[in-house]
């Protein structure tokens, strides 16, 4: 009996250890690919961050189907090409103290991003922004350094409480905001909870890094919920489940194969083209990814303001691919071969192993090199690939262009990590800087669009939809089509409240 | 005795000086900046050069190490990077979750392991020691990264017993624990077998027989006592892995422990954070050997006696 007596000491330790975190029944539970960094809206750079932090906070301005800014919190006027007045509406929120969001909260908030002592990484998008001046408690002039007609777009950042940025309030793990939700606890790292303000309903994001673990949790309604960061069969075997919702929508995030414009061997555009007609993408649309995605022409979709709608596709065809690349000297004797370099994301690996064989297809020799996340962004922007694959997320201003594709942008500076170098394209970035209406910049934004689309530095593959799975607990979850969590505003939990006439009725 | 707690407390902190110094070095070496990761790419090369020089990443590498050694000296660990946490402070709240999963899962191990070696070894040749090699040979074929999701179907989708993840109390533990002692289970049945086999080939076991005692006693009284210690050895090389962290398996049930916070550091360059675990990790390995050294002494007294009586 002896060894008994240490052995349930030893349980009764491990039990005693063991902290309960059970859930609450009434909570609305979310499940994520990866928990917030910070709660701080001027420090937060990751997806889950931003999207949490747009419960939590409000902003002055918010977009249109179109990518269009509209009103968000407040209305505003152009007074002259360099000077804005924005004017707090009815939308403005009140704080947990009470008070409603004013005028002294967004100078305090773009203030201290402006301040380059605060190292914040959102001062680069508002750096144009010369002087703020407080008109009234509700009314805001802002003063630029060069004109903008695009300037409201770049308003959207979280505005915080003036007197607690006074106070140094640490906001990335006590945030105070005057959004929809306020925070409740965050208890564990992967265990975020909010409360909804209007019913004070309990939400909880819980970090479930694999994502048949996150299926499984949904399936045993341990969540509720869960967006996007699922594989294709996973989302097919959610459909086959009884009782689990699926939505699906078409998504903005955009999905694209980068050239290194310097290297010796894809700087050929033959090459670049040969590429483009031998990679089937739709068949990867259809049978990787199930469908869930649309196949992309350019970096903006074209149901956005500035997007381009009339760019005519690289088509699938082999055998173009084979002459082009016999005009550029390649064939069976002289083979091409390219590095192709991706993360170590499963799916990013397995879309490079599919494009590896098209391109074999028609005599590319590929090798795949996958890293972990900070070797392999660091070899792209340091210029140090042939190809490699990524996305852009959440892209929602056509600046992007400039960021991406001008000469000057080199990393650090910019994000032309393929070293893409076009006098035409610098030229019309150059007049997009005089351009004083959207009419005219959307023009400009075509003309870039098309002479990136015969110069190849990219080739888009897809803009990724969005897939939203939920469990009968719940309804009216509302999927948006950049991937935010805004929808948690409307979703309501059911009550289950008998049989009636042989089916359950429902009450929300 | 103390001279011998001496030599080692000697040696265990030469180690632990040498492995933070050489992951100090080797992360920086790595390519991919914390700068980068905290500030989006997007951001100003004025504001990353501000970023950097706040954080004291722009210092000789060499003065960055005797900063982060004087720390240590002074039990200050730095601050985490990202999460503007002290990184004393995010492996407090790591290390219960990672002693309870090793602990758990070093029982399940002795639970297993122990009666399936003895089994095997006092059944050589039959079938029970086909079987229990077997099941050993299954555990050890098994990867955890697959055992855990059909546990989670099993057990927590259809029969409903436990949660599917997470730490949310004592039923959570289950899964997880037998994920991960079901591999250390399967070496270390084989060790018990093993060891046991050379032992009861011994003339003391035949002996013990002789005197007629029963065979439980001359097994476990005479035989396994002299088995020990090669189990000893390997249970206290398990341990220090368990207290390591067991990556996959706490990716797999969210388990959050060290090992998924040192993943996670490392992903996003947070240095001090990196360095925090392998200190923990470093501490736990000089502890359990220093540990399992002074029960080897116990268990042959030979062992820490100079070799003779």
């Amino acid at each position: 009996m002896g060894w008994r007596q240490p052995l349930l000491l030893l349980w009764v330790t491990l039990s005693s250890l063991a902290c309960s975190t059970a859930y609450e029944e009434d909570s609305i539970r979310m499940g994520l690919a990866s928990a917030p960094i910070t709660l701080d809206p001027r420090y937060a750079t990751d997806a889950t961050s931003e999207r949490i932090n747009r419960l939590l906070y409000q902003r002055l301005v918010a977009f249109d189907e179109r990518s269009m800014p509209i009103p968000a919190v407040a209305d505003w006027q152009r007074l002259s090409p360099r000077r804005y007045r924005v004017r707090l509406n009815q939308s403005a929120g009140r704080f947990l103290q009470g008070r409603r969001l004013d005028a002294d909260d967004v100078i305090a908030t773009y203030r201290y991003v402006l301040d380059p002592n605060n190292a914040s990484p959102r001062r680069s998008g508002i750096t144009m922004i010369e002087e703020i001046v407080k008109v009234d408690d509700l009314t805001v002039d802002f003063k630029l350094s060069r004109s903008d007609p695009l300037f409201p777009a770049y308003l959207t950042l979280d505005i915080l409480p003036a007197d607690l940025i006074n106070s140094d309030h640490d906001f990335a793990r006590n945030p105070v905001g005057s959004g929809p939700f306020s925070f409740n606890a965050w208890p564990l790292p992967g265990r975020l909870i909010l409360k909804r303000r209007e019913d004070n309903r309990r939400f909880e994001f819980v970090e479930v890094k694999n994502p048949t673990v996150r299926v499984l949790k949904l399936l045993r309604g341990e969540i509720d919920m869960l967006q996007n960061d699922l594989s294709p069969e996973l989302i097919d075997y959610l459909q086959a489940q009884a009782g689990i919702g699926i939505e699906r929508r078409d998504g903005s995030n955009f999905t694209y194969i980068g050239f290194n414009l310097r290297d010796p061997q894809t700087a050929d555009p033959r090459l670049r083209r040969a590429i483009a007609h031998a990679i089937d993408r739709q068949a990867i649309i259809h049978h990787l990814m199930q469908g869930a995605a649309r196949r992309a022409e350019a970096l903006l979709p074209p149901e956005h303001w500035a997007g381009a709608d009339a760019l005519k596709a690289h088509a699938y065809d082999p055998q173009r691919a084979v002459s082009l690349l016999r005009e550029a000297g390649y064939g069976a004797a002289n083979p091409l071969r390219l590095v192709y370099k991706t993360s170590s994301d499963p799916f990013r690996i397995r879309l490079a192993t599919v494009v590896q064989s098209q391109l074999k297809a028609v005599g590319i020799e590929v090798e795949l090199r996958s890293y972990d996340w900070g070797t392999f962004f660091g070899d792209i922007k340091a210029g140090n690939f042939q190809l490699y694959s990524l996305s852009w997320v959440g892209i929602r201003t056509p600046d992007i262009f400039n960021y991406v594709f001008a000469s000057d942008s080199l990393p650090p500076a910019g994000a032309n990590r393929g070293r893409y170098a076009s006098v035409a394209v610098d030229r019309l970035l150059q007049q997009l800087e005089s351009a004083d209406s959207l009419e005219r910049q959307a023009q400009l934004y075509h003309r870039i669009q098309r002479q990136l689309h015969a110069d190849l530095p990219y080739l888009p593959l897809w803009y990724e939809g969005q897939v939203v799975a939920s469990s009968p607990r719940i309804s009216g979850y509302r999927l948006m089509r950049d991937g935010n969590y805004d929808g948690l505003e409307q979703v309501r939990v059911r009550r289950q409240q008998g049989m009636e006439d042989g089916h359950i009725a429902v009450a929300y | 005795m103390g001279r011998f707690l001496f030599s080692r407390l000697i040696s265990a902190l030469v180690v632990i000086v040498g492995v933070v110094c050489l992951v100090f070095m080797l992360i920086h070496l790595v390519p991919g900046d914390p700068v980068d990761v905290m500030l989006g790419e997007s951001a100003l090369p004025a504001d990353r050069e501000a970023l950097r020089s706040s954080l004291g990443l722009d210092r000789p590498l060499a003065v960055q190490l005797a900063e982060y050694l004087k720390g240590v000296v002074r039990f200050d660990l730095g601050r985490s990077l990202h999460a503007k946490q002290a990184v004393a402070e995010l492996l407090a709240e790591r290390i219960p979750a990672t002693l309870e999963l090793a602990l758990a899962a070093l029982v399940i191990t002795l639970l297993i392991a122990i009666p399936l070696g003895i089994v095997a070894a006092v059944n050589r040749g039959r079938a029970a020691d086909w079987g229990a090699m077997g099941f050993s040979m299954l555990g050890l074929s098994i990867p955890n990264f697959w055992l855990g999701p059909m546990l989670i179907l099993c057990f927590s989708l259809w029969l409903g017993w436990t949660p599917v993840s997470g730490r949310e109390g004592m039923s959570s533990l289950i899964l997880p624990a037998v994920t991960l002692g079901m591999s250390f289970a399967a070496i270390l049945a084989r060790m018990v077998r093993s060891s046991l086999l050379e032992v009861l080939d011994e003339d003391f076991v035949r002996t013990a027989r002789a005197k007629g005692l029963d065979e439980k006693r001359v097994i476990w009284r005479h035989a396994m006592g002299n088995a020990w210690l090669p189990v000893i050895t390997l249970v206290g090389l398990q341990l220090g892995a368990l207290l390591g962290g067991a990556v996959v398996t706490e990716v797999v049930f969210d388990w959050p422990g060290i090992g998924s916070l040192m993943i996670e550091s490392i992903q996003k360059r947070d240095y001090p954070v990196v360095q925090g675990c392998v200190l923990f990790i470093s501490l736990a390995y000089v502890l359990v050997n220093t540990l399992t050294d002074l029960i080897y002494g116990l268990v042959d007294p030979r062992i820490h006696g100079g070799g003779g009586r």
